[in-house]
Protein backbone atom coordinates (compact mmCIF):
# COMPACT_ATOMS: atom_id res chain seq x y z
CA UNK A 1 0.00 0.00 0.00
CA UNK A 2 1.35 3.39 -1.01
CA UNK A 3 1.30 5.71 2.00
CA UNK A 4 0.68 9.39 1.30
CA UNK A 5 1.44 11.47 4.39
CA UNK A 6 -1.33 14.00 4.98
CA UNK A 7 0.10 16.11 7.79
CA UNK A 8 1.37 19.14 5.86
CA UNK A 9 -2.04 20.63 5.21
CA UNK A 10 -3.15 24.17 5.98
CA UNK A 11 -6.51 22.90 7.22
CA UNK A 12 -4.53 21.98 10.35
CA UNK A 13 -4.29 25.26 12.28
CA UNK A 14 -0.71 24.64 13.50
CA UNK A 15 0.45 24.07 9.92
CA UNK A 16 -1.44 27.16 8.73
CA UNK A 17 0.27 29.21 11.43
CA UNK A 18 3.70 27.82 10.51
CA UNK A 19 3.11 28.72 6.84
CA UNK A 20 1.97 32.23 7.74
CA UNK A 21 5.05 32.73 9.97
CA UNK A 22 7.39 31.10 7.43
CA UNK A 23 8.42 28.64 10.16
CA UNK A 24 10.74 26.52 8.07
CA UNK A 25 11.99 24.44 10.99
CA UNK A 26 8.52 23.24 12.06
CA UNK A 27 7.49 22.23 8.55
CA UNK A 28 10.81 20.59 7.62
CA UNK A 29 10.58 18.57 10.82
CA UNK A 30 7.01 17.51 10.02
CA UNK A 31 8.12 16.36 6.56
CA UNK A 32 11.07 14.39 7.94
CA UNK A 33 8.99 12.77 10.67
CA UNK A 34 6.48 11.50 8.10
CA UNK A 35 9.21 10.19 5.82
CA UNK A 36 10.91 8.28 8.62
CA UNK A 37 7.55 6.89 9.77
CA UNK A 38 7.14 5.24 6.38
CA UNK A 39 5.36 7.74 4.14
CA UNK A 40 6.13 7.05 0.46
CA UNK A 41 4.77 10.39 -0.74
CA UNK A 42 4.39 13.64 1.22
CA UNK A 43 1.24 15.64 0.46
CA UNK A 44 1.75 19.41 0.48
CA UNK A 45 -1.26 21.70 0.83
CA UNK A 46 -0.54 25.36 1.59
CA UNK A 47 -4.20 26.41 1.77
CA UNK A 48 -6.05 28.89 -0.34
CA UNK A 49 -4.52 32.14 0.92
CA UNK A 50 -7.85 33.12 2.56
CA UNK A 51 -9.31 33.76 -0.84
CA UNK A 52 -6.31 35.65 -2.26
CA UNK A 53 -4.81 33.80 -5.23
CA UNK A 54 -1.53 35.75 -5.02
CA UNK A 55 -1.08 34.73 -1.41
CA UNK A 56 -2.06 31.12 -2.12
CA UNK A 57 0.59 30.94 -4.85
CA UNK A 58 3.26 32.61 -2.71
CA UNK A 59 2.52 30.27 0.21
CA UNK A 60 2.49 27.21 -2.04
CA UNK A 61 5.81 28.06 -3.70
CA UNK A 62 7.53 28.73 -0.41
CA UNK A 63 6.16 25.56 1.18
CA UNK A 64 7.15 23.23 -1.68
CA UNK A 65 10.73 24.54 -1.51
CA UNK A 66 10.91 23.91 2.22
CA UNK A 67 9.52 20.38 1.96
CA UNK A 68 11.61 19.26 -1.01
CA UNK A 69 14.76 20.53 0.70
CA UNK A 70 13.87 18.51 3.81
CA UNK A 71 13.01 15.10 2.35
CA UNK A 72 13.97 12.96 -0.59
CA UNK A 73 10.44 11.71 -1.34
CA UNK A 74 8.02 12.42 -4.16
CA UNK A 75 5.59 15.18 -3.22
CA UNK A 76 1.88 15.52 -3.87
CA UNK A 77 0.93 19.04 -4.96
CA UNK A 78 -2.45 19.49 -3.28
CA UNK A 79 -4.73 22.41 -4.12
CA UNK A 80 -8.27 23.24 -5.24
CA UNK A 81 -6.88 25.76 -7.67
CA UNK A 82 -5.34 24.99 -11.08
CA UNK A 83 -3.40 28.27 -10.93
CA UNK A 84 -1.81 27.31 -7.62
CA UNK A 85 -0.91 23.81 -8.89
CA UNK A 86 0.73 25.24 -12.02
CA UNK A 87 2.71 27.85 -10.10
CA UNK A 88 3.86 25.43 -7.40
CA UNK A 89 4.90 22.79 -9.96
CA UNK A 90 7.37 25.29 -11.45
CA UNK A 91 9.25 25.24 -8.13
CA UNK A 92 9.16 21.46 -7.86
CA UNK A 93 12.41 19.83 -8.99
CA UNK A 94 11.48 16.19 -8.33
CA UNK A 95 10.84 13.85 -11.24
CA UNK A 96 7.29 12.62 -10.96
CA UNK A 97 5.00 14.80 -8.94
CA UNK A 98 1.58 13.61 -7.86
CA UNK A 99 -1.06 16.22 -8.61
CA UNK A 100 -3.91 16.27 -6.10
CA UNK A 101 -6.47 16.51 -7.65
CA UNK A 102 -8.75 16.57 -10.68
CA UNK A 103 -12.47 15.84 -10.96
CA UNK A 104 -14.78 15.22 -13.92
CA UNK A 105 -15.71 18.90 -13.83
CA UNK A 106 -14.86 20.15 -17.36
CA UNK A 107 -13.12 23.34 -16.16
CA UNK A 108 -10.89 21.41 -13.81
CA UNK A 109 -10.11 18.73 -16.39
CA UNK A 110 -9.22 21.30 -19.03
CA UNK A 111 -7.03 23.37 -16.74
CA UNK A 112 -5.18 20.63 -14.84
CA UNK A 113 -4.94 17.65 -17.23
CA UNK A 114 -2.53 19.42 -19.64
CA UNK A 115 -0.19 20.08 -16.70
CA UNK A 116 -0.31 16.40 -15.79
CA UNK A 117 0.61 15.53 -19.37
CA UNK A 118 3.38 18.09 -19.64
CA UNK A 119 5.11 17.14 -16.37
CA UNK A 120 4.51 13.38 -16.82
CA UNK A 121 2.90 13.59 -13.43
CA UNK A 122 0.61 11.15 -11.67
CA UNK A 123 -2.78 12.47 -10.66
CA UNK A 124 -5.43 11.85 -8.02
CA UNK A 125 -8.83 11.73 -9.75
CA UNK A 126 -11.87 12.28 -7.56
CA UNK A 127 -14.95 10.28 -8.60
CA UNK A 128 -17.15 13.37 -8.80
CA UNK A 129 -18.26 16.08 -11.23
CA UNK A 130 -19.57 19.61 -10.88
CA UNK A 131 -22.54 18.51 -8.77
CA UNK A 132 -20.54 17.42 -5.75
CA UNK A 133 -20.01 13.91 -4.43
CA UNK A 134 -22.57 11.59 -6.04
CA UNK A 135 -24.38 9.46 -3.45
CA UNK A 136 -24.61 6.51 -5.87
CA UNK A 137 -21.98 4.09 -7.20
CA UNK A 138 -23.01 4.42 -10.87
CA UNK A 139 -22.71 8.21 -10.83
CA UNK A 140 -19.24 8.01 -9.29
CA UNK A 141 -18.23 5.52 -12.00
CA UNK A 142 -19.64 7.80 -14.70
CA UNK A 143 -17.37 10.57 -13.38
CA UNK A 144 -14.38 8.17 -13.52
CA UNK A 145 -15.26 7.34 -17.12
CA UNK A 146 -15.35 11.02 -18.14
CA UNK A 147 -11.97 11.58 -16.50
CA UNK A 148 -10.41 8.52 -18.17
CA UNK A 149 -11.66 9.57 -21.60
CA UNK A 150 -10.25 13.05 -21.20
CA UNK A 151 -6.87 11.82 -19.93
CA UNK A 152 -6.62 9.21 -22.70
CA UNK A 153 -7.03 12.06 -25.20
CA UNK A 154 -3.83 13.57 -23.76
CA UNK A 155 -1.97 10.22 -23.82
CA UNK A 156 -1.93 10.01 -20.03
CA UNK A 157 -1.69 6.30 -19.21
CA UNK A 158 -4.10 4.71 -16.71
CA UNK A 159 -1.20 3.69 -14.47
CA UNK A 160 -0.58 7.38 -13.73
CA UNK A 161 -4.09 7.78 -12.37
CA UNK A 162 -5.03 7.22 -8.73
CA UNK A 163 -8.80 7.18 -8.41
CA UNK A 164 -10.34 8.38 -5.17
CA UNK A 165 -13.75 6.65 -4.79
CA UNK A 166 -14.67 9.31 -2.15
CA UNK A 167 -16.08 8.72 1.27
CA UNK A 168 -19.14 10.32 2.86
CA UNK A 169 -19.80 10.14 6.60
CA UNK A 170 -21.51 6.95 7.73
CA UNK A 171 -23.14 9.00 10.54
CA UNK A 172 -25.24 10.86 7.99
CA UNK A 173 -26.07 7.96 5.65
CA UNK A 174 -25.37 4.37 6.66
CA UNK A 175 -25.36 3.14 3.03
CA UNK A 176 -22.19 5.14 2.29
CA UNK A 177 -19.66 2.58 3.55
CA UNK A 178 -20.83 0.05 0.97
CA UNK A 179 -21.12 2.75 -1.74
CA UNK A 180 -17.41 3.50 -1.37
CA UNK A 181 -16.42 -0.18 -1.19
CA UNK A 182 -18.43 -1.10 -4.30
CA UNK A 183 -16.98 1.91 -6.15
CA UNK A 184 -13.48 0.65 -5.32
CA UNK A 185 -14.33 -2.85 -6.63
CA UNK A 186 -15.79 -1.48 -9.85
CA UNK A 187 -12.85 0.87 -10.51
CA UNK A 188 -10.50 -2.08 -9.94
CA UNK A 189 -12.27 -4.23 -12.52
CA UNK A 190 -12.80 -1.47 -15.12
CA UNK A 191 -9.34 0.13 -14.94
CA UNK A 192 -7.00 -2.62 -13.74
CA UNK A 193 -3.90 -0.50 -14.42
CA UNK A 194 -5.08 2.52 -12.44
CA UNK A 195 -4.63 2.81 -8.68
CA UNK A 196 -7.21 3.50 -6.00
CA UNK A 197 -6.49 5.92 -3.15
CA UNK A 198 -8.64 6.97 -0.24
CA UNK A 199 -8.52 9.38 2.67
CA UNK A 200 -9.33 7.71 5.95
CA UNK A 201 -10.92 10.31 8.15
CA UNK A 202 -14.19 11.23 6.41
CA UNK A 203 -16.02 7.97 7.12
CA UNK A 204 -16.09 8.55 10.88
CA UNK A 205 -17.25 12.19 10.94
CA UNK A 206 -19.78 12.74 13.74
CA UNK A 207 -19.07 9.45 15.54
CA UNK A 208 -17.23 8.61 18.78
CA UNK A 209 -13.93 6.62 18.67
CA UNK A 210 -13.24 7.84 15.15
CA UNK A 211 -9.82 6.20 14.78
CA UNK A 212 -11.29 2.75 15.42
CA UNK A 213 -13.88 3.32 12.68
CA UNK A 214 -11.21 4.64 10.28
CA UNK A 215 -8.94 1.65 10.81
CA UNK A 216 -11.74 -0.89 10.35
CA UNK A 217 -12.74 0.80 7.11
CA UNK A 218 -9.12 0.75 5.91
CA UNK A 219 -9.09 -3.05 6.17
CA UNK A 220 -12.39 -3.40 4.31
CA UNK A 221 -11.17 -1.06 1.57
CA UNK A 222 -7.91 -3.03 1.29
CA UNK A 223 -9.98 -6.15 0.56
CA UNK A 224 -12.02 -4.24 -2.04
CA UNK A 225 -8.82 -3.25 -3.84
CA UNK A 226 -7.41 -0.08 -2.27
CA UNK A 227 -3.73 0.39 -3.03
CA UNK A 228 -2.90 3.82 -1.67
CA UNK A 229 -4.00 5.67 1.42
CA UNK A 230 -3.86 9.31 2.52
CA UNK A 231 -3.12 9.03 6.21
CA UNK A 232 -1.24 10.41 9.20
CA UNK A 233 1.97 8.33 9.06
CA UNK A 234 2.66 9.22 12.69
CA UNK A 235 -0.41 7.16 13.70
CA UNK A 236 1.49 3.98 14.56
CA UNK A 237 -1.66 1.86 14.84
CA UNK A 238 -2.85 2.88 11.38
CA UNK A 239 0.62 2.24 9.94
CA UNK A 240 0.67 -1.20 11.60
CA UNK A 241 -2.70 -2.03 10.08
CA UNK A 242 -1.50 -0.98 6.63
CA UNK A 243 1.27 -3.60 6.96
CA UNK A 244 -1.32 -6.14 8.13
CA UNK A 245 -3.63 -5.30 5.23
CA UNK A 246 -0.83 -5.79 2.69
CA UNK A 247 0.00 -9.13 4.27
CA UNK A 248 -3.59 -10.39 4.43
CA UNK A 249 -4.29 -9.42 0.80
CA UNK A 250 -1.27 -11.32 -0.48
CA UNK A 251 0.88 -8.28 -1.25
CA UNK A 252 3.64 -9.13 1.23
CA UNK A 253 5.52 -12.26 0.05
CA UNK A 254 6.64 -14.46 2.97
CA UNK A 255 5.20 -11.76 5.29
CA UNK A 256 8.63 -10.10 5.04
CA UNK A 257 7.54 -6.48 5.41
CA UNK A 258 5.28 -7.27 8.36
CA UNK A 259 7.96 -9.25 10.18
CA UNK A 260 10.65 -6.70 9.41
CA UNK A 261 8.44 -3.99 10.90
CA UNK A 262 7.76 -6.19 13.91
CA UNK A 263 11.48 -6.76 14.53
CA UNK A 264 12.02 -3.01 14.41
CA UNK A 265 9.28 -2.62 17.02
CA UNK A 266 7.02 -0.73 14.60
CA UNK A 267 3.99 -3.04 14.84
CA UNK A 268 1.58 -1.84 17.52
CA UNK A 269 -1.60 -3.68 18.48
CA UNK B 1 -54.52 12.16 29.66
CA UNK B 2 -53.52 14.73 26.97
CA UNK B 3 -50.50 15.70 29.08
CA UNK B 4 -49.48 12.07 29.16
CA UNK B 5 -49.74 11.82 25.35
CA UNK B 6 -47.57 14.89 24.90
CA UNK B 7 -45.03 13.43 27.29
CA UNK B 8 -44.99 10.26 25.20
CA UNK B 9 -44.50 12.22 21.97
CA UNK B 10 -41.64 14.15 23.54
CA UNK B 11 -40.05 10.98 24.88
CA UNK B 12 -40.23 9.30 21.46
CA UNK B 13 -38.72 12.33 19.73
CA UNK B 14 -35.82 12.00 22.17
CA UNK B 15 -35.65 8.28 21.37
CA UNK B 16 -35.66 9.11 17.64
CA UNK B 17 -38.53 6.75 16.78
CA UNK B 18 -40.64 7.60 13.69
CA UNK B 19 -42.95 4.58 13.98
CA UNK B 20 -43.56 1.43 16.02
CA UNK B 21 -41.06 -0.54 13.89
CA UNK B 22 -38.15 1.58 15.05
CA UNK B 23 -35.60 0.73 17.68
CA UNK B 24 -35.07 3.55 20.12
CA UNK B 25 -31.93 4.96 21.61
CA UNK B 26 -32.57 2.57 24.45
CA UNK B 27 -33.20 -1.12 23.93
CA UNK B 28 -36.53 -2.90 23.82
CA UNK B 29 -38.76 -0.14 22.44
CA UNK B 30 -39.64 -1.70 19.08
CA UNK B 31 -43.35 -2.53 18.90
CA UNK B 32 -44.46 0.42 21.03
CA UNK B 33 -46.06 3.31 19.14
CA UNK B 34 -43.62 5.84 17.64
CA UNK B 35 -43.99 9.59 17.07
CA UNK B 36 -46.25 9.32 13.99
CA UNK B 37 -48.70 6.90 15.67
CA UNK B 38 -48.72 8.96 18.85
CA UNK B 39 -49.41 12.18 16.93
CA UNK B 40 -52.36 10.52 15.13
CA UNK B 41 -53.71 9.30 18.47
CA UNK B 42 -53.27 12.74 20.05
CA UNK B 43 -55.16 14.39 17.17
CA UNK B 44 -58.02 11.89 17.56
CA UNK B 45 -58.20 12.60 21.28
CA UNK B 46 -58.44 16.31 20.55
CA UNK B 47 -55.07 17.40 21.91
CA UNK B 48 -54.46 20.93 20.53
CA UNK B 49 -52.04 20.98 17.56
CA UNK B 50 -50.20 23.90 19.12
CA UNK B 51 -49.36 21.78 22.17
CA UNK B 52 -48.28 18.80 20.07
CA UNK B 53 -45.85 21.02 18.18
CA UNK B 54 -44.48 23.22 20.94
CA UNK B 55 -44.51 20.91 23.97
CA UNK B 56 -44.16 17.55 22.25
CA UNK B 57 -42.02 17.97 19.12
CA UNK B 58 -40.06 21.15 19.86
CA UNK B 59 -39.81 20.20 23.52
CA UNK B 60 -38.22 16.91 22.53
CA UNK B 61 -35.79 18.53 20.08
CA UNK B 62 -34.69 21.02 22.76
CA UNK B 63 -33.62 18.12 24.94
CA UNK B 64 -31.93 16.38 21.97
CA UNK B 65 -29.98 19.60 21.34
CA UNK B 66 -28.81 19.70 24.96
CA UNK B 67 -27.75 16.05 24.83
CA UNK B 68 -25.83 16.74 21.60
CA UNK B 69 -24.06 19.73 23.13
CA UNK B 70 -23.16 17.65 26.18
CA UNK B 71 -21.55 15.00 23.95
CA UNK B 72 -24.10 12.38 25.01
CA UNK B 73 -25.77 12.29 21.58
CA UNK B 74 -23.98 11.97 18.23
CA UNK B 75 -24.99 13.04 14.74
CA UNK B 76 -26.93 9.82 13.93
CA UNK B 77 -28.96 10.24 17.17
CA UNK B 78 -29.78 13.82 16.30
CA UNK B 79 -30.77 12.96 12.72
CA UNK B 80 -33.07 10.15 13.92
CA UNK B 81 -34.88 12.59 16.23
CA UNK B 82 -35.13 15.24 13.52
CA UNK B 83 -36.54 12.63 11.14
CA UNK B 84 -39.24 11.73 13.68
CA UNK B 85 -40.20 15.40 14.02
CA UNK B 86 -40.20 15.82 10.23
CA UNK B 87 -42.56 12.84 9.83
CA UNK B 88 -44.89 14.29 12.49
CA UNK B 89 -44.86 17.70 10.77
CA UNK B 90 -45.90 16.03 7.49
CA UNK B 91 -49.04 14.83 9.30
CA UNK B 92 -49.65 18.16 11.01
CA UNK B 93 -48.87 20.61 8.18
CA UNK B 94 -52.24 20.38 6.33
CA UNK B 95 -54.12 20.82 9.61
CA UNK B 96 -51.91 23.72 10.64
CA UNK B 97 -52.71 25.47 7.39
CA UNK B 98 -56.45 24.81 7.82
CA UNK B 99 -56.56 26.05 11.38
CA UNK B 100 -54.75 29.23 10.36
CA UNK B 101 -51.72 28.65 12.58
CA UNK B 102 -48.73 30.29 10.91
CA UNK B 103 -45.43 28.51 10.47
CA UNK B 104 -42.46 30.15 12.13
CA UNK B 105 -41.24 31.41 8.76
CA UNK B 106 -39.46 30.43 5.58
CA UNK B 107 -35.71 29.86 5.34
CA UNK B 108 -33.81 29.60 2.06
CA UNK B 109 -30.51 27.73 2.37
CA UNK B 110 -27.67 27.30 -0.12
CA UNK B 111 -23.99 26.39 -0.32
CA UNK B 112 -22.29 29.19 -2.26
CA UNK B 113 -20.80 29.07 -5.79
CA UNK B 114 -17.76 26.79 -6.36
CA UNK B 115 -18.35 24.97 -3.07
CA UNK B 116 -19.68 21.42 -3.38
CA UNK B 117 -19.99 20.64 0.32
CA UNK B 118 -23.51 20.02 1.51
CA UNK B 119 -23.45 17.83 4.61
CA UNK B 120 -23.48 20.72 7.09
CA UNK B 121 -26.15 22.57 5.13
CA UNK B 122 -28.30 19.42 4.99
CA UNK B 123 -28.08 18.93 8.75
CA UNK B 124 -29.10 22.56 9.33
CA UNK B 125 -32.02 22.04 6.90
CA UNK B 126 -33.26 18.97 8.77
CA UNK B 127 -32.99 20.68 12.16
CA UNK B 128 -34.76 23.85 10.98
CA UNK B 129 -37.61 21.74 9.60
CA UNK B 130 -37.67 19.92 12.92
CA UNK B 131 -38.00 23.28 14.65
CA UNK B 132 -41.07 24.17 12.56
CA UNK B 133 -39.64 26.34 9.78
CA UNK B 134 -40.43 25.89 6.09
CA UNK B 135 -37.05 25.36 4.44
CA UNK B 136 -36.26 25.71 0.77
CA UNK B 137 -32.88 24.11 -0.02
CA UNK B 138 -31.35 25.50 -3.23
CA UNK B 139 -28.49 22.96 -3.14
CA UNK B 140 -24.73 23.42 -3.42
CA UNK B 141 -22.49 25.36 -5.84
CA UNK B 142 -25.25 27.96 -6.25
CA UNK B 143 -24.67 31.13 -8.28
CA UNK B 144 -25.03 34.39 -6.40
CA UNK B 145 -27.66 35.49 -8.92
CA UNK B 146 -29.75 32.35 -8.31
CA UNK B 147 -29.73 33.06 -4.56
CA UNK B 148 -30.70 36.71 -5.13
CA UNK B 149 -33.54 35.65 -7.46
CA UNK B 150 -34.81 33.13 -4.89
CA UNK B 151 -34.86 35.82 -2.18
CA UNK B 152 -36.78 38.13 -4.51
CA UNK B 153 -39.32 35.45 -5.49
CA UNK B 154 -39.81 33.57 -2.22
CA UNK B 155 -39.50 36.50 0.20
CA UNK B 156 -38.06 34.33 2.99
CA UNK B 157 -37.68 35.54 6.57
CA UNK B 158 -34.17 34.01 6.59
CA UNK B 159 -31.36 33.22 4.20
CA UNK B 160 -28.77 30.64 5.34
CA UNK B 161 -25.43 30.49 3.48
CA UNK B 162 -22.87 27.72 3.84
CA UNK B 163 -19.21 27.41 2.74
CA UNK B 164 -16.60 24.87 3.77
CA UNK B 165 -13.59 26.33 1.96
CA UNK B 166 -11.50 29.39 2.73
CA UNK B 167 -11.53 30.02 -1.02
CA UNK B 168 -15.35 30.18 -1.22
CA UNK B 169 -16.28 31.93 2.02
CA UNK B 170 -15.76 35.27 0.24
CA UNK B 171 -18.79 34.40 -1.94
CA UNK B 172 -21.00 34.93 1.09
CA UNK B 173 -20.03 38.57 1.06
CA UNK B 174 -20.76 38.70 -2.70
CA UNK B 175 -24.29 37.47 -2.00
CA UNK B 176 -24.88 40.10 0.69
CA UNK B 177 -23.52 42.93 -1.50
CA UNK B 178 -25.65 41.73 -4.40
CA UNK B 179 -28.77 41.67 -2.21
CA UNK B 180 -27.98 45.24 -1.14
CA UNK B 181 -27.55 46.39 -4.74
CA UNK B 182 -30.91 44.86 -5.60
CA UNK B 183 -32.64 46.49 -2.63
CA UNK B 184 -33.31 43.08 -1.06
CA UNK B 185 -31.06 43.19 2.00
CA UNK B 186 -33.94 44.17 4.28
CA UNK B 187 -36.11 41.31 3.01
CA UNK B 188 -34.87 38.91 5.69
CA UNK B 189 -32.09 38.03 8.10
CA UNK B 190 -28.93 36.37 6.82
CA UNK B 191 -27.15 33.67 8.81
CA UNK B 192 -23.96 31.90 7.77
CA UNK B 193 -22.07 28.76 8.72
CA UNK B 194 -19.28 26.39 7.70
CA UNK B 195 -15.88 25.28 8.97
CA UNK B 196 -13.83 28.40 8.06
CA UNK B 197 -16.55 30.84 9.13
CA UNK B 198 -16.64 32.63 12.49
CA UNK B 199 -18.79 35.09 14.38
CA UNK B 200 -16.22 37.76 13.61
CA UNK B 201 -16.32 36.97 9.88
CA UNK B 202 -20.15 37.11 9.97
CA UNK B 203 -20.04 40.60 11.45
CA UNK B 204 -17.34 41.75 9.02
CA UNK B 205 -19.44 40.92 5.95
CA UNK B 206 -22.67 42.28 7.44
CA UNK B 207 -24.51 39.01 8.12
CA UNK B 208 -27.03 38.91 10.98
CA UNK B 209 -25.85 35.73 12.64
CA UNK B 210 -23.52 32.73 12.70
CA UNK B 211 -24.08 29.14 13.79
CA UNK B 212 -21.11 26.91 14.67
CA UNK B 213 -23.21 23.75 14.27
CA UNK B 214 -26.77 22.73 13.35
CA UNK B 215 -28.30 23.35 16.77
CA UNK B 216 -26.60 26.72 17.11
CA UNK B 217 -27.94 27.67 13.68
CA UNK B 218 -31.47 26.88 14.89
CA UNK B 219 -30.86 28.79 18.14
CA UNK B 220 -29.68 31.86 16.19
CA UNK B 221 -32.72 31.72 13.89
CA UNK B 222 -35.04 31.33 16.91
CA UNK B 223 -33.40 34.30 18.67
CA UNK B 224 -33.71 36.50 15.57
CA UNK B 225 -37.37 35.41 15.15
CA UNK B 226 -38.06 36.39 18.77
CA UNK B 227 -36.45 39.80 18.18
CA UNK B 228 -38.75 40.44 15.26
CA UNK B 229 -41.98 39.70 17.14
Amino acid sequence: MLVIGENINASNSKVAEAIANRDEEFLAHLAKAQASAGANVIDVNAGSGHGSLERAIADGKWLIQVVQAAVDKPLAIDSDSAEVIKAVLKEYTGERPLINSITAEPERLESIAPVVAEREASVVALAMGAEGIPPKVEDRLAACERIMEHLAGLDIEPKRVLFDPLVLPIAVDTSQGMVTLRTIEEIRSRYPDAGVVMGLSNISYGLPKRKLVNRAFLLMAAYAGLDAVIVDPLDTKAMSLIKVADMLTGKDPSCRAYLRAHRKGDIVD
Amino acid sequence: MPENMIDQIRENVIQGRVSSDDEGMEEGMAGQPGVTELVEQALESGVPIRDIVSKGLSGGMDIVGKKFEAGEYFIPDMLASAEAVGAAMDILQPRLAKSGIKTKGTVIVATVKDDLHDIGKNIVTILLRGAGYVVKDLGNNIDTQVIVDAVRDEKPEFLGLSALLTSTMARMEDVIRSLEENGLREQGKIIIGGAPVSDEFARSIGADGYGADGFQAVAVVEALTAEET
